[in-house]
């Protein structure tokens, strides 16, 4: 249970704009367990998205080490990242980001595309994912015949149709209204607690917050505190 | 193994801007058109002066004149040297087949249309006018008549070809059979057309030999035509290269037309130039939609690298989705030029050929539409994709 799942070590990530240096991640420390769910906090512009990036191996660190499970993501080249994302890593953005030439079913299809799987499974497998976020009756509906909250369910069927072990979110919710947004945590919650998937989300939401077992607070790339509340707590 | 994306997902994306595919569409479409176009014309010339000549005749003409009939000038004796003096010509009804042969360049108008408001002549164009005796139809097998008759020798009389009538205004204007043409200022009634397609006698005035000889003043003729039969040409030329007397030099027929076809070459090669030139501009108006429709789409080509395709797959996808519209630009380009290029003339000072929208012409604008599919892709694509994922997801 208290095995690290994610490791950080002295992570940090430096921006060259010029002669100027940004530094949105500096030495950074930090150790998630697997199956955690993972509230990530700070002002904004205190690198929350930038550390995101780093765990979901779609940015690359300047210095330190990146543990997730057994792979140092600092050796992994580009294809094998690409490749690592496919199987053990879900995303879900603060603006959806569907492919609007594509159907509700065809989005979330799109990561087993990936996969070696027969199209029926593939299509066995999408339709359970949009059932599982509530949209099963939405399959062939384009993106932009849906909400906004069911944009973002879409995106989250998207990110867990692969069943990766690991789902990050930046601010899912941001973009949502209060109902949506509620309905949307709840998915997020019963991942975690359903399928013990490890989940770290950066959110702005008091509420949002209150669903996570750990709260992170970035603050000028560093972790300012960390609040743990029991498993029973989340529940 | 590569995991490509769905072909259907890159025909889909083409459907996003109807604006953009139309402008991609477009682009291609004149781009292969003009390079069609370029490729039927030098086809066209190439044809056309190919059916023109014969390799089982030998044209004799005068000794320096070898690359233009029109300036050269021969005796009328040669014709008669030529007939006893190569064993094994041709010969129908008794008569050796060698053709004595006037071509001159004149100007040719309609009658009516010549006598201006002002009363003075207008400029009438250079059309190749061709003295003939009755030879002239056994060695040019390629000529018949389609209607009419042929005219007769010492009369005011020309048979006409299509194309040359189309060149003095056509026959809505009137230039039809039965009408009165002025060549070179005399008047000439039109009493047979000729059909010889694909060649450059469709685009020719036919008088006899002496009467042209009458209206240009002259004794001499251009050249004699030899249909070999049994003879070699290496026999006339023999012929020809012993007797100084005759200042002549003999060529098979399609030699010549071959020649013809060399000094076109810098034509043909402005024609293609221009084409390319203007075809740039085409694909660049293209090009700009394309680069449009892949920027549009930097945060969607990120989302797709974020789930884990690769930056080939996606390269592949894009690459499609340039190629099937710059294709689909092609084939309308080859439709197009099926229907309204293929047979179209080209009238050039003194003759004129038709556009040969051929296998290989097709084949040219075909292959340039995909070129520019594939080339015109590279740029876009490669700014798509060089973007570091994380900036790609903040466009
Ligand atoms: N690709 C980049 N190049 C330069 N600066 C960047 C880049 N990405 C982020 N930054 C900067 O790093 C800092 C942290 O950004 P970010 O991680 O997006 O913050 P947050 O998500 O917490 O609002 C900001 O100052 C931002 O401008
Ligand atoms: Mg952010």
């Amino acid at each position: 249970m208290s095995e690290a799942f994610i490791r950080c070590e002295k992570l940090t990530k430096v921006y060259r704009k010029g002669d100027q240096e940004i530094v949105p991640i500096r030495d950074l420390d930090l150790e998630i367990a697997r199956g955690a769910f993972v509230s990530l906090m700070g002002p904004s512009g205190s690198g929350k998205t930038t550390l995101l990036n780093l765990l979901a191996g779609i940015d690359s660190p300047t210095r330190g080490a990146l543990h997730i499970g057994s792979n140092d993501l600092a050796r992994l080249s580009r294809g094998a990242l690409a490749a690592w994302r496919s199987r053990e890593v879900g995303i879900v953005f603060q603006s959806y980001n569907l492919v609007p030439v594509l159907t509700a079913f065809e989005n979330v299809e799109l990561p087993l595309l990936l996969q070696p799987l027969s199209r029926a499974e593939r299509a066995r497998r999408a339709m359970e994912a949009l059932d599982t976020v509530g949209l099963g009756d939405r399959a062939s509906h384009f993106p932009s015949q849906l909400s906004g909250g069911q944009e973002q369910r879409v995106a989250i069927a998207r990110a867990i149709v692969a069943r990766p072990p690991l789902l990050l979110a930046d601010e899912p919710t941001g973009d949502l209204d209060r109902e949506s947004a509620d309905l949307v945590l709840a998915l997020l919650a019963s991942l975690h607690r359903d399928r013990g998937t490890t989940i770290v989300m950066v959110t702005h939401d008091p509420e949002a917050a209150a669903r996570a077992d750990t709260l992170l607070h970035l603050d000028k790339g560093r972790l300012a505190a960390r609040e743990s509340r029991g498993a029973e707590a989340a529940r | 193994m590569m995991r490509l994306l769905p072909f259907d997902h890159a025909i889909r994306n083409l459907g996003r801007s109807p604006r953009r595919l139309a402008l991609l569409v477009g682009g291609s479409a004149l781009v292969s058109l003009l390079v069609l176009g370029a490729v039927a014309f030098s086809r066209g010339l190439e044809t056309s002066l190919g059916a023109s000549g014969l390799a089982t005749n030998a044209l004799v003409l005068a000794a320096g004149s070898e690359e233009s009939v029109e300036r050269s000038e021969i005796a009328p004796g040669v014709t008669d040297a030529l007939a006893t003096g190569v064993d094994g010509i041709a010969v129908l009804a008794g008569q050796p087949l060698v053709s004595p042969e006037i071509h001159a360049a004149l100007p040719v108008s309609l009658s009516g249309e010549a006598v201006g408001s002002e009363g003075e002549a207008p400029e009438a164009p250079p059309v190749l006018v061709r003295g003939f005796e009755p030879a002239a139809f056994a060695v040019h097998p390629q000529v018949r008549l389609a209607s009419g008759r042929w005219p007769r020798p010492g009369a005011d009389e020309v048979a006409a070809g299509p194309e040359a009538l189309a060149r003095v205004g056509g026959a809505a204007a009137g230039a039809r059979e039965g009408a009165t043409l002025l060549i070179a200022g005399q008047p000439f009634t039109v009493v047979g057309t000729l059909h010889a397609p694909g060649t450059a006698m469709h685009g020719e005035f036919w008088m006899r030999l002496d009467r042209l000889a009458q209206l240009t003043q002259r004794t001499t003729r251009s050249c004699v035509v030899v249909a070999l039969g049994d003879a070699e040409f290496d026999d006339v030329d023999a012929l020809v290269a012993t007797r100084l007397d005759l200042e002549s030099v003999a060529m098979t027929e399609s030699d010549y037309y071959a020649r013809l076809a060399e000094f076109f070459a810098p034509i043909r090669a402005l024609v293609l130039a221009t084409a390319i030139l203007v075809s740039c501009g085409a694909a660049l108006g293209g090009l700009n939609a394309m680069y449009a429709a892949f920027a549009s789409r930097v945060r969607e080509v990120g989302t797709l690298q974020a789930l884990g395709f690769g930056r080939t797959a996606i390269a592949v996808s894009l690459a499609i989705e340039s190629l099937v519209a710059c294709s689909a630009g092609a084939l309308l380009a080859s439709l197009i030029a099926v229907l309204f290029l293929d047979g179209a003339a080209v009238r050039f000072s003194m003759g004129s050929f038709a556009l040969s929208v051929d296998a290989t012409a097709i084949a040219a604008g075909l292959l340039s539409g995909i070129v520019l599919g594939v080339v015109g892709a590279i740029a876009p694509i490669i700014r798509c994709l060089s973007l570091p994922i994380p900036i790609a997801l903040r466009a």
